[in-house]
């Protein structure tokens, strides 16, 4: 037995927060997830960072909790054992126990010390997002390397919008291909046009939404509009990056005949850099997270398109383009 | 050895025909029953026995079971041969044991899990035959034979020898290409010629003359058996009006009347003499695990020989895949539990390399594979080789395979295997020619007996010992060493020494009880028809169990690797290092089930790193589990001369074994089932699939030559499309790159996700994957989880 205590896995670091961890020496990044043998997210089996903060605010948005760039708390209510440490220790007093087991937390009042977290072994409470190194990412993503090598895959930057943090983007980007690891970004390409090109230096695949092709509608549902997006995806098209394009079809917000043809239309006007168009049928999972974030879901009753409605979307892309697929 | 993949040509791939379609039909629509014929003949034969040596009356047994049984030709079958009065029926074998039997008559029609009907007639025979078997069975002689001690943790479930103690051994695998190729013919002129050179005043030899005597006697009349379905298909002809089907029975009348005497020459004769054999040593002995193993190699040049085409040889293979699955076997009710869906464990393998380390991928390879997607059926278990050379073709149509949600092929790593294999005495030749034994126990096939299954070995119930000085807290009872109360241990060191000090002392119990079950096997029940198809038998003169094979093995089975390893890590983690729980604390929860401190399960949960996330802390001590254990079953020997060797996994044992055990450590409360095979536990690998089989890939698998069992889940949204499959094979081949042993995949179907809503804390590592999106399964709640039930089988 080796007696020695290799470095915190990802799954570890759950266990407590520290806020002064942003302080570190060297450049951090605010992480809120770390997935391994993620299959849907570029060629291969890859180790997904997801890295917390976005410029959009779509109203379908999957993962509620990367749209802020800070840490912030959330309960996961039914994991919850009912044992009221997080209530006895919170020094801000910002957690309440109600009468009938429902908690609340007041977030203005949360100071973000970590004592909840490191109480509630039941993994109830929360915060989402660490601030981690490169080296502490790498360590997590070199973890899966044997995986990589048998399936051609890599690491993948997610998000929230992995642009957002470009100083911490293009170092673990950097450090990535110097270790020989293909590397992906999964963006909105809501960015300048520097800093894009800046971080698709260091990036081998681009997996990039168009939400909308009308940019009064992209407003409207994403909160800004498609204008510097779509200039983007062209300059990296021009640079012959490998791109692969994908709808997220969101029932009634992007899923008409009109913008279904408009999308793979400007996806086949990139021509040969578009390695393929990905159709992300909607689905309801992140509902959850809003409401353990105390917010509202902008799509609630929304239902799932059925099988039918999305291969019909499938087909009435396929007049414009070659590659076009159902799922990441 | 060539690194590069060779180039194959896959042979064409047929779907189920229209005569598989109305098989399976039939099949499935055929009650399993009970049937005394066996029971009874026996009986009558014993008695008429009396005083003759024990090898001469089993093969008078045998004689007198396969000339006086029912037989019978059911419609569409081409290749024949029945184990029971009826299709899907189990025989009784009253010598091995036959009190539960008895006890059980009424319950076999009203149990929960592998009914069997049974008629009161039935009931009466069998009755009347097992007056004669009181006292004179198997079980009831080993049971005198063991020291009491070694009998007590066998009933206390510290470990089990319940296989070989109530029922025969199986576990083997005999030279059926040696029967294909030569005849049983020339099997009685090897005996004979053996008993010609015998000199009868030395009593050794004389002794060996009774067995080879036994082996003339069994080979007669199994040719007899078949001679007699040669006559029946031959009358069966001559009432028929359909013209083709007709022509079938005069053809299936010949091919009884050459083999399994004579030499097979064509694919259906081949069949069918391989058919003989593997139906009769069900018939002369209940062991289960009975294994085709090498299929392909000996069977494909019977196909390449013959111009029947791939189509009506697939055909033939399926109708043999329903073969395998008519054959049965009756459990008692609380086996049933662990055993559910009427297994043989019947393991049949294909690709791996030859005798000579080239690839032997052959046309039989994918035919094999793709009866089992005809058929669909239970049995045969179906499990592949893989080794450096494996083809990409012959691969992917294994993952194609998996992903049908079967649960087989199983995979087996020759990387691992062959030097495990050789580290253990094996001939380099042998080493590379192995095939698998019932569920993972590799062995060279028609040379060795394995006694595979010798017993399971409940590692989280020395846990228990372990923290309480030998006490065993179900009982009370003292029935280990006084090795140390919990609140005693000053370190983390004192806890290990404990656990060896207990698995030590259980361990040589255990040798002694096998040892007796060994030895009755040899005086009691020797096998001459089986015996005569493995090698040394005929030139050694002694049967099977008593060590006549060429290899001899004593295989039991460490269950609970990662209960053990998790219970260690999170008293090292929370009490020894962090000092979060005292080791007054731990005990007082243990002892009342975590009753009202959830929190501290919570903790010893959630807060104390678990085997399978690839987290060294956890999985070295995981690691050192398994060592402990497998060095102490290293040291023993059997009484047929070979070495005992450890394995680990569980058939599944895990949940009787589970069943006797108080709360652990790891957060297990008391009486749940272990953790299966060398799995992480249910729930507690949350990292994913990579982060799972790399875990899995630090024990030391070569050590543990009997085998180890990974059971690898994935949902049907990661192995979608043809890019799944390549995920599939990439993490069977970096598991096995790692030092990985075997693996086999579930799809997780509706009721596993129905079954995770339910049990939410046994499927917390459990992700549905989603472009971009990050959350387990069960974070989600009711409504979506419904959503990914629906779309579960359906993926776009």
């Amino acid at each position: 037995m080796t007696g020695i205590e290799s470095m915190k896995t990802w799954k570890e670091r759950q266990h407590s927060f520290d806020l002064e961890d942003r302080n570190k020496a060297a450049v951090t990044g605010l992480v809120f997830d770390i997935q391994r043998f993620a299959v849907h997210d570029g060629g291969g089996i890859r180790t997904l960072v997801f890295l917390k903060g976005c410029p959009l605010s779509c109203r379908w948005c999957q993962n509620p909790e990367s749209m802020s760039p800070r840490p912030e708390i959330m309960r996961i209510p039914h994991l919850c054992i009912g044992c009221v440490k997080c209530v006895a220790e919170c020094p801000d007093q910002a957690i309440r126990f109600r009468e009938g087991g429902t908690v609340t937390i007041d977030r203005a009042v949360c100071s973000l010390c970590g004592e909840c977290v490191e109480r509630c072994y039941a993994g109830s409470m929360t915060i989402v997002g660490r601030y981690m190194t490169v080296g502490d990412v790498m360590a997590e993503v070199e973890r899966d390397r044997p995986f990589y090598t048998t399936s051609q895959g890599g690491v993948t930057f997610s998000g929230g919008e992995p642009t957002m943090q470009p100083e911490f983007l293009i170092a673990a980007l950097k450090e990535a291909h110097a270790r020989g690891l293909h590397t992906a970004i999964e963006t909105c390409a809501q960015v300048s046009r520097e800093t894009w090109a800046a971080v698709i230096e260091h990036v081998d695949l681009i997996l990039t939404d168009i939400k909308h092709m009308d940019s009064a509608r992209h407003k409207e549902l994403t909160g800004v509009s498609n204008g510097r997006i779509l200039g983007n995806l062209k300059m990296a098209a021009n640079m012959g990056k490998n791109l692969r394009i994908r709808v997220p079809l969101i029932p009634g917000c992007n899923d008409g005949p009109e913008n279904i043809l408009a999308t793979s239309e400007f996806v086949g006007s990139l021509g040969a850099a578009v390695e393929g168009l990905d159709i992300l049928p909607y689905h309801r999972l992140g509902e959850p997270k809003w409401a353990q974030l105390d917010r509202e879901y902008p799509l609630h009753g929304v239902l799932p398109l059925d099988r039918e409605e999305v291969l019909a979307v499938k087909r009435l892309a396929e007049k414009n383009l070659g590659n076009v697929t159902i799922g990441g | 050895m060539t690194k590069n993949p060779p180039v194959v040509v896959i042979p064409q791939l047929v779907g189920p025909s229209d005569r598989i379609k109305r098989v399976l039909d039939r099949f499935v629509n055929t009650a399993p029953e009970i049937c005394a014929e066996r029971a009874v003949l026996i009986t009558e034969s014993y008695k008429e026995t009396e005083g003759r040596p024990m090898p001469v009356r089993r093969a008078a047994a045998l004689d007198k079971i396969l000339s006086g049984m029912s037989i019978f030709i059911q419609d569409d079958e081409i290749v024949v041969g029945n184990q029971c009065s009826m299709p899907r029926s189990a025989p009784i074998f009253p010598e091995f044991s036959c009190q539960w039997v008895e006890e059980e008559l009424d319950r076999l029609e009203k149990r929960t899990a592998d009914v069997f009907l049974i008629s009161e007639e039935t009931k009466k025979k069998l009755r009347s035959a097992f007056e004669y078997w009181k006292g004179r069975t198997t079980n009831e002689i080993a049971s005198q034979l063991m020291p009491a001690e070694a009998l007590e943790a066998h009933n206390d479930v510290v470990y089990t020898v319940g296989n070989y103690f109530y029922n025969g051994v199986g576990h083997i695998s005999a030279d059926y290409a040696k029967v294909m190729n030569k005849g049983l013919d020339v099997i009685i002129a090897e005996a004979q010629a053996e008993l010609d050179k015998l000199d009868f005043t030395d009593p050794e030899q004389l002794t060996k003359m009774h067995f080879l005597k036994s082996v003339i006697m069994a080979n007669t009349a199994v040719i007899k058996f078949a001679k007699r379905f040669s006559d029946l298909a031959k009358s069966m002809a001559g009432k028929c009006k359909d013209k083709a089907r007709k022509a079938e029975l005069l053809e299936i009348s010949r091919i009884c009347a050459k083999v399994p005497a004579k030499p097979a020459e064509t694919f259906q004769e081949a069949l069918q003499s391989f058919w003989f054999v593997h139906l009769v040593i069900q018939i002369e002995s209940n062991g289960h695990s009975i294994s085709p193993m090498r299929f392909d190699q000996y069977m494909n040049p019977f196909y390449k020989a013959d111009s029947i085409g791939s189509e009506k040889a697939q055909e033939m293979l399926d109708l043999l895949w329903v073969k395998f699955a008519e054959l049965n076997k009756v459990r008692d009710e609380s086996s049933t539990m662990a055993f559910a869906g009427y297994p043989m464990f019947m393991n049949l393998i294909v690709g791996g390399v030859r005798r000579d380390g080239s690839d032997a991928t052959n046309d039989m390879s994918f035919l094999v594979l793709q009866a089992g997607a005809n058929t669909k059926l239970y049995a045969p278990s179906l499990s592949i080789r893989i080794h450096e050379g494996t083809p990409d073709a012959l691969y992917k149509k294994a993952a194609e395979l998996s992903r049908m949600g079967m649960g087989y092929p199983a995979y087996y790593n020759d990387r691992v295997i062959i030097p495990a294999l050789l580290a253990r005495g094996l001939e380099r030749e042998d080493a590379r020619d192995y095939g698998i034994i019932g569920c993972v126990e590799p062995q060279v096939g028609g040379k060795t007996e394995g006694w595979h299954d010798a017993a399971f070995f409940n590692m989280a119930k020395i846990i228990e010992l372990c923290l309480n000085d030998g006490v065993d807290k179900r009982t009370g009872k003292q029935i280990g060493p006084k090795s140390g109360r919990l609140e005693d241990f000053k370190s983390f060191d004192d806890l290990m020494a404990s656990y060896a000090v207990q698995t030590e002392y259980f361990v040589r119990l255990m040798a002694a009880a096998d040892n007796a079950v060994d030895m009755t096997h040899a005086k009691h029940c020797p096998l001459p028809f089986l015996s005569s198809l493995v090698a040394d038998c005929i030139a050694e003169g002694r049967s099977l169990q008593e060590g006549g094979a060429h290899y001899n093995f004593t295989g039991p089975q460490g269950v609970g690797v990662a209960n053990a390893g998790d219970s260690l890590t999170a008293v090292r983690k929370l009490v020894f290092d962090e000092k979060k729980l005292t080791l007054e604390e731990l005990r007082e929860v243990l002892e009342t089930d975590f009753e009202g401190r959830e929190d501290i399960r919570q903790m010893l949960l959630n807060r104390a790193p678990k085997y399978g996330n690839d987290n060294d802390y956890a999985d070295d001590i995981a690691r050192e589990a398994a060592l402990v254990y497998c060095r102490e079953v290293d040291r023993y020997t059997n009484p047929r001369g070979g070495k005992f060797q450890p394995g680990l996994y569980p058939a599944s044992a895990n949940v009787p074994l589970g069943s006797v055990v108080t709360a652990t450590p790891d957060g297990r409360k008391a009486w749940t089932p272990l953790a299966d095979g060398v799995s992480p536990i249910s729930g507690c690998d949350t990292c994913g699939p990579t982060a799972s089989v790399l875990s899995v890939a630090k024990l030391d698998h070569e050590i543990a030559s009997n085998g180890t069992l990974l059971n690898q889940k994935f949902h049907p949204s990661a192995i979608e499309g043809d890019k799944g499959l390549e995920n599939l094979k990439s993490v069977t081949e970096t598991y096995f790159q790692n030092g990985g042993f075997h693996v086999q995949y579930n799809v997780i179907s509706r009721e596993t996700l129905e079954e995770a809503q339910a049990n939410p804390e046994k499927y917390k590592g459990l992700v549905v994957r989603v472009a971009g999106y990050s959350a387990f399964f069960t974070a989600l709640d009711k409504s979506l989880q419904d959503d990914i039930i629906a779309r579960t089988e359906q993926t776009f």
